[in-house]
Protein backbone atom coordinates (compact mmCIF):
# COMPACT_ATOMS: atom_id res chain seq x y z
CA UNK A 1 0.00 0.00 0.00
CA UNK A 2 1.89 2.99 1.23
CA UNK A 3 5.70 2.22 0.73
CA UNK A 4 6.65 5.89 1.90
CA UNK A 5 7.60 4.77 5.30
CA UNK A 6 9.46 1.47 4.36
CA UNK A 7 12.58 2.34 3.40
CA UNK A 8 14.29 3.24 6.90
CA UNK A 9 11.60 1.08 8.66
CA UNK A 10 12.30 -2.07 10.24
CA UNK A 11 10.50 -5.35 8.57
CA UNK A 12 9.44 -5.80 12.61
CA UNK A 13 7.47 -2.59 13.21
CA UNK A 14 5.83 -2.92 9.88
CA UNK A 15 4.51 -6.35 11.06
CA UNK A 16 3.28 -4.52 14.02
CA UNK A 17 1.44 -1.69 12.30
CA UNK A 18 -0.12 -4.46 10.19
CA UNK A 19 -0.99 -6.21 12.65
CA UNK A 20 -2.86 -3.85 15.00
CA UNK A 21 -4.51 -2.77 11.40
CA UNK A 22 -5.90 -6.08 10.93
CA UNK A 23 -7.21 -6.21 14.38
CA UNK A 24 -8.97 -2.61 14.05
CA UNK A 25 -11.92 -3.73 12.43
CA UNK A 26 -12.54 -6.40 15.02
CA UNK A 27 -11.58 -4.01 17.44
CA UNK A 28 -14.25 -1.80 16.37
CA UNK A 29 -16.89 -3.83 15.94
CA UNK A 30 -16.57 -5.61 19.75
CA UNK A 31 -16.19 -2.40 21.31
CA UNK A 32 -19.98 -1.40 19.65
CA UNK A 33 -21.19 -5.13 21.48
CA UNK A 34 -22.40 -3.26 24.44
CA UNK A 35 -23.99 -0.65 22.70
CA UNK A 36 -24.29 2.18 20.98
CA UNK A 37 -21.18 4.49 21.25
CA UNK A 38 -20.29 7.90 19.04
CA UNK A 39 -16.89 8.31 17.36
CA UNK A 40 -14.76 9.75 20.39
CA UNK A 41 -15.96 7.21 22.80
CA UNK A 42 -14.89 4.19 20.44
CA UNK A 43 -11.23 5.75 20.12
CA UNK A 44 -11.51 6.09 24.07
CA UNK A 45 -12.41 3.01 24.68
CA UNK A 46 -10.00 1.37 22.29
CA UNK A 47 -7.23 3.38 23.37
CA UNK A 48 -8.15 2.87 27.76
CA UNK A 49 -9.08 -1.04 26.76
CA UNK A 50 -6.55 -2.24 24.62
CA UNK A 51 -3.14 -1.06 23.65
CA UNK A 52 -4.10 -0.68 20.08
CA UNK A 53 -2.70 2.63 19.15
CA UNK A 54 -5.01 3.75 17.28
CA UNK A 55 -5.17 6.95 14.71
CA UNK A 56 -8.37 8.85 14.86
CA UNK A 57 -7.91 9.45 10.88
CA UNK A 58 -8.45 5.85 10.62
CA UNK A 59 -11.38 5.26 12.60
CA UNK A 60 -13.51 7.54 11.35
CA UNK A 61 -13.31 6.04 7.66
CA UNK A 62 -13.31 2.84 8.70
CA UNK A 63 -16.84 3.44 10.89
CA UNK A 64 -17.99 5.08 7.45
CA UNK A 65 -16.85 1.45 5.76
CA UNK A 66 -18.27 -0.86 8.50
CA UNK A 67 -21.76 1.00 7.20
CA UNK A 68 -21.65 1.00 3.88
CA UNK A 69 -20.81 -2.59 4.39
CA UNK A 70 -23.97 -2.92 6.37
CA UNK A 71 -22.35 -4.03 9.92
CA UNK A 72 -23.50 -0.87 11.84
CA UNK A 73 -25.92 1.83 11.38
CA UNK A 74 -25.63 5.54 12.46
CA UNK A 75 -27.77 8.07 14.22
CA UNK A 76 -27.22 11.65 14.70
CA UNK A 77 -28.29 12.45 18.79
CA UNK A 78 -28.47 16.19 20.02
CA UNK A 79 -26.04 16.10 23.19
CA UNK A 80 -25.57 18.59 25.98
CA UNK A 81 -21.82 19.60 24.87
CA UNK A 82 -23.85 21.87 22.28
CA UNK A 83 -23.16 19.95 19.13
CA UNK A 84 -25.09 16.57 17.82
CA UNK A 85 -23.25 13.18 17.96
CA UNK A 86 -23.06 10.58 15.69
CA UNK A 87 -23.52 7.08 16.94
CA UNK A 88 -22.87 3.92 15.94
CA UNK A 89 -24.93 0.63 16.62
CA UNK A 90 -24.19 -3.00 15.66
CA UNK A 91 -26.53 -4.10 13.13
CA UNK A 92 -27.85 -7.77 13.01
CA UNK A 93 -25.92 -9.01 10.71
CA UNK A 94 -22.69 -6.73 12.32
CA UNK A 95 -23.40 -8.69 15.57
CA UNK A 96 -23.44 -11.91 13.44
CA UNK A 97 -19.78 -11.03 11.99
CA UNK A 98 -18.09 -9.88 14.70
CA UNK A 99 -19.12 -13.28 16.60
CA UNK A 100 -17.39 -14.77 13.66
CA UNK A 101 -14.84 -12.53 13.94
CA UNK A 102 -14.25 -13.65 17.49
CA UNK A 103 -14.41 -17.04 16.71
CA UNK A 104 -11.67 -17.10 14.18
CA UNK A 105 -9.95 -15.04 16.90
CA UNK A 106 -10.55 -16.63 19.17
CA UNK A 107 -9.21 -20.39 17.29
CA UNK A 108 -6.29 -18.11 15.67
CA UNK A 109 -4.87 -16.94 18.96
CA UNK A 110 -5.07 -20.36 20.48
CA UNK A 111 -2.88 -21.92 18.01
CA UNK A 112 -0.50 -19.04 18.04
CA UNK A 113 -0.31 -19.36 21.54
CA UNK A 114 0.32 -23.07 21.17
CA UNK A 115 3.40 -22.45 18.56
CA UNK A 116 4.54 -19.63 20.71
CA UNK A 117 4.81 -21.86 24.34
CA UNK A 118 8.55 -22.63 23.81
CA UNK A 119 9.27 -19.14 23.31
CA UNK A 120 7.53 -18.42 26.65
CA UNK A 121 9.26 -21.28 28.68
CA UNK A 122 12.33 -19.74 27.57
CA UNK A 123 15.72 -21.88 26.74
CA UNK B 1 -14.94 30.80 21.06
CA UNK B 2 -12.48 32.84 19.41
CA UNK B 3 -13.14 33.63 15.65
CA UNK B 4 -9.59 32.51 14.61
CA UNK B 5 -10.04 29.21 15.86
CA UNK B 6 -13.68 28.60 14.35
CA UNK B 7 -11.33 29.95 11.07
CA UNK B 8 -8.99 27.03 11.79
CA UNK B 9 -11.65 24.21 11.97
CA UNK B 10 -13.55 25.64 9.10
CA UNK B 11 -10.37 25.59 7.09
CA UNK B 12 -9.40 22.29 7.71
CA UNK B 13 -12.68 21.18 6.93
CA UNK B 14 -13.22 22.94 3.85
CA UNK B 15 -9.69 21.10 2.63
CA UNK B 16 -11.54 17.98 3.26
CA UNK B 17 -14.58 18.64 1.56
CA UNK B 18 -12.96 20.08 -1.60
CA UNK B 19 -11.51 16.86 -1.47
CA UNK B 20 -14.02 14.58 -1.10
CA UNK B 21 -14.79 14.91 -5.31
CA UNK B 22 -17.66 12.35 -5.75
CA UNK B 23 -18.83 11.41 -2.91
CA UNK B 24 -22.59 12.44 -2.54
CA UNK B 25 -23.63 15.84 -1.37
CA UNK B 26 -25.55 14.18 1.81
CA UNK B 27 -22.54 11.79 3.04
CA UNK B 28 -20.16 14.83 2.90
CA UNK B 29 -22.39 16.99 4.91
CA UNK B 30 -22.28 13.70 7.13
CA UNK B 31 -18.67 12.89 7.09
CA UNK B 32 -17.82 17.03 7.72
CA UNK B 33 -20.35 17.44 10.72
CA UNK B 34 -19.28 13.76 12.52
CA UNK B 35 -15.54 15.19 12.37
CA UNK B 36 -16.82 18.67 13.22
CA UNK B 37 -18.50 17.59 16.06
CA UNK B 38 -15.38 15.34 16.80
CA UNK B 39 -12.87 18.31 16.83
CA UNK B 40 -15.20 20.15 19.12
CA UNK B 41 -15.65 17.86 21.73
CA UNK B 42 -11.83 16.95 21.86
CA UNK B 43 -10.63 20.27 21.80
CA UNK B 44 -13.16 21.46 24.31
CA UNK B 45 -11.66 18.19 26.95
CA UNK B 46 -9.96 20.61 29.24
CA UNK B 47 -13.39 22.87 29.40
CA UNK B 48 -12.42 25.50 27.20
CA UNK B 49 -11.81 25.44 23.53
CA UNK B 50 -8.06 26.77 23.21
CA UNK B 51 -6.62 27.14 19.71
CA UNK B 52 -3.39 24.83 21.33
CA UNK B 53 -6.80 22.17 21.72
CA UNK B 54 -7.88 22.64 18.43
CA UNK B 55 -4.47 22.59 16.73
CA UNK B 56 -3.86 19.49 18.84
CA UNK B 57 -7.53 18.15 17.61
CA UNK B 58 -6.44 18.73 14.08
CA UNK B 59 -2.78 17.03 14.23
CA UNK B 60 -4.10 13.92 15.92
CA UNK B 61 -6.92 13.51 12.15
CA UNK B 62 -4.13 14.18 9.99
CA UNK B 63 -4.01 16.06 6.93
CA UNK B 64 -7.33 16.70 5.28
CA UNK B 65 -6.01 15.69 2.30
CA UNK B 66 -4.69 12.09 3.72
CA UNK B 67 -7.92 11.70 5.74
CA UNK B 68 -10.19 12.51 2.47
CA UNK B 69 -8.25 9.70 0.62
CA UNK B 70 -9.09 7.45 3.11
CA UNK B 71 -12.82 7.90 2.67
CA UNK B 72 -12.28 8.19 -0.89
CA UNK B 73 -10.95 5.20 -1.76
CA UNK B 74 -13.44 2.94 0.17
CA UNK B 75 -16.38 5.09 -1.39
CA UNK B 76 -15.25 4.54 -5.19
CA UNK B 77 -14.77 1.10 -4.43
CA UNK B 78 -18.45 0.73 -2.60
CA UNK B 79 -20.02 2.64 -5.93
CA UNK B 80 -18.46 0.33 -8.05
CA UNK B 81 -19.84 -2.41 -6.45
CA UNK B 82 -23.08 -1.68 -6.23
CA UNK B 83 -22.94 0.20 -9.75
CA UNK B 84 -23.64 -1.49 -13.26
CA UNK B 85 -22.08 1.50 -15.05
CA UNK B 86 -18.82 0.85 -16.83
CA UNK B 87 -17.71 4.52 -15.92
CA UNK B 88 -18.22 4.25 -12.35
CA UNK B 89 -16.88 0.55 -12.18
CA UNK B 90 -13.52 1.70 -14.13
CA UNK B 91 -12.94 4.55 -11.43
CA UNK B 92 -13.10 2.81 -8.83
CA UNK B 93 -10.55 0.12 -10.40
CA UNK B 94 -8.49 3.02 -11.50
CA UNK B 95 -8.37 3.81 -7.26
CA UNK B 96 -8.10 0.20 -6.90
CA UNK B 97 -4.74 -0.34 -9.34
CA UNK B 98 -3.70 2.72 -7.78
CA UNK B 99 -3.68 0.29 -4.21
CA UNK B 100 -2.28 -3.32 -5.47
CA UNK B 101 -1.34 -4.98 -8.17
CA UNK B 102 -4.53 -7.24 -8.15
CA UNK B 103 -6.41 -3.57 -8.62
CA UNK B 104 -4.00 -3.31 -11.36
CA UNK B 105 -4.61 -6.28 -13.50
CA UNK B 106 -8.39 -6.60 -12.80
CA UNK B 107 -8.44 -2.68 -14.40
CA UNK B 108 -6.97 -4.30 -17.56
CA UNK B 109 -8.71 -6.77 -17.66
CA UNK B 110 -11.84 -5.13 -17.66
CA UNK B 111 -10.59 -1.98 -20.24
CA UNK B 112 -9.63 -5.04 -22.36
CA UNK B 113 -13.16 -6.16 -22.54
CA UNK B 114 -14.73 -3.15 -22.43
CA UNK B 115 -13.23 -2.03 -25.31
CA UNK B 116 -14.22 -5.40 -27.75
CA UNK B 117 -17.53 -4.85 -26.34
CA UNK B 118 -17.66 -1.41 -27.57
CA UNK B 119 -15.89 -2.33 -31.17
CA UNK B 120 -18.78 -4.95 -31.28
CA UNK B 121 -21.58 -2.76 -31.04
CA UNK B 122 -19.79 -0.02 -33.00
CA UNK B 123 -19.28 -2.24 -35.63
CA UNK B 124 -22.98 -3.70 -35.48
CA UNK B 125 -24.18 0.06 -35.83
CA UNK B 126 -21.60 1.15 -38.27
CA UNK B 127 -23.11 -1.68 -40.47
CA UNK B 128 -25.97 -0.11 -41.06
CA UNK B 129 -24.40 3.15 -42.33
CA UNK B 130 -22.00 1.39 -44.53
CA UNK B 131 -23.35 -1.36 -45.63
CA UNK B 132 -21.05 -2.51 -48.07
CA UNK B 133 -17.58 -1.97 -46.28
CA UNK B 134 -18.62 -2.58 -42.47
CA UNK B 135 -18.41 -5.48 -40.65
CA UNK B 136 -15.47 -8.48 -39.77
CA UNK B 137 -13.48 -9.09 -42.43
CA UNK B 138 -10.76 -11.60 -42.93
CA UNK B 139 -7.64 -10.46 -45.08
CA UNK B 140 -4.75 -12.66 -46.52
CA UNK B 141 -1.92 -10.66 -44.59
CA UNK B 142 1.80 -10.45 -45.94
CA UNK B 143 2.63 -14.15 -44.54
CA UNK B 144 -0.32 -15.25 -46.49
CA UNK B 145 -2.19 -16.77 -43.59
CA UNK B 146 -5.58 -14.79 -43.06
CA UNK B 147 -6.51 -12.08 -40.21
CA UNK B 148 -9.17 -11.38 -39.02
CA UNK B 149 -10.16 -7.49 -38.64
CA UNK B 150 -13.29 -5.61 -37.72
CA UNK B 151 -14.47 -2.46 -40.04
CA UNK B 152 -16.13 0.15 -39.41
CA UNK B 153 -16.61 1.11 -42.91
CA UNK B 154 -14.36 3.83 -43.99
CA UNK B 155 -12.47 4.18 -47.02
CA UNK B 156 -12.92 1.88 -49.78
CA UNK B 157 -14.50 -1.60 -50.34
CA UNK B 158 -11.46 -3.84 -50.15
CA UNK B 159 -10.16 -5.37 -52.98
CA UNK B 160 -8.89 -8.68 -51.61
CA UNK B 161 -10.56 -10.27 -47.99
CA UNK B 162 -14.04 -11.06 -47.40
CA UNK B 163 -17.12 -9.76 -45.15
CA UNK B 164 -17.32 -12.81 -43.01
CA UNK B 165 -20.35 -12.47 -40.94
CA UNK B 166 -22.43 -10.12 -43.61
CA UNK B 167 -25.86 -8.23 -42.18
CA UNK B 168 -25.36 -10.75 -39.13
CA UNK B 169 -22.95 -9.19 -37.81
CA UNK B 170 -26.01 -6.90 -36.83
CA UNK B 171 -27.53 -8.62 -34.48
CA UNK B 172 -24.53 -10.79 -33.48
CA UNK B 173 -22.58 -7.64 -32.46
CA UNK B 174 -25.11 -6.34 -30.72
CA UNK B 175 -25.64 -9.48 -28.94
CA UNK B 176 -21.98 -9.97 -27.95
CA UNK B 177 -20.88 -6.66 -27.37
CA UNK B 178 -23.63 -6.04 -24.75
CA UNK B 179 -22.51 -9.95 -23.60
CA UNK B 180 -19.40 -8.64 -23.17
CA UNK B 181 -20.01 -5.57 -21.80
CA UNK B 182 -22.37 -6.82 -19.04
CA UNK B 183 -19.97 -9.56 -18.71
CA UNK B 184 -17.00 -7.65 -17.95
CA UNK B 185 -19.22 -5.51 -15.47
CA UNK B 186 -20.07 -8.60 -13.48
CA UNK B 187 -16.48 -9.75 -12.89
CA UNK B 188 -14.85 -6.75 -12.34
CA UNK B 189 -17.88 -5.91 -9.93
CA UNK B 190 -17.12 -9.56 -8.24
CA UNK B 191 -13.47 -9.17 -7.98
CA UNK B 192 -14.00 -5.14 -6.37
CA UNK B 193 -16.86 -7.65 -3.81
CA UNK B 194 -13.96 -9.80 -3.00
CA UNK B 195 -11.24 -7.24 -2.66
CA UNK B 196 -13.52 -4.94 -0.23
CA UNK B 197 -14.17 -8.10 2.03
CA UNK B 198 -10.92 -8.78 2.16
CA UNK B 199 -9.66 -5.76 3.98
CA UNK B 200 -12.11 -5.94 5.96
CA UNK B 201 -12.56 -9.18 7.42
CA UNK B 202 -9.86 -11.34 8.50
CA UNK B 203 -9.21 -14.52 5.96
CA UNK B 204 -9.97 -18.17 7.01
Amino acid sequence: MKERDASGQETGDKWEIQLRKGCLELAILAALWDGKLYGLEILRRLESGSDLIVSEGTVYPLLSRLKALGLVRSEWVESDAGHPRKYYALTPAGKQRVREMAGMWARFSGSMSKLLAPLARGK
Amino acid sequence: MAGDVQQRIEAYLSRLRGRLRGVNGEEVREIVEELRSHIMEKAAASGEVTAAGVDAALAALGSPEELASQYMTDNLLARAEVSRSPLQILKGLFRWASLSVAGFFVLLGSIVGYFFGVVLMLVAVAKLFHPRTAGLWTYPDSTGSMELSFRLGFGSVPGVGKDVLGWWIVPIGWLLGCALVMLTTHIAVWFVRQYRRSILLPRN
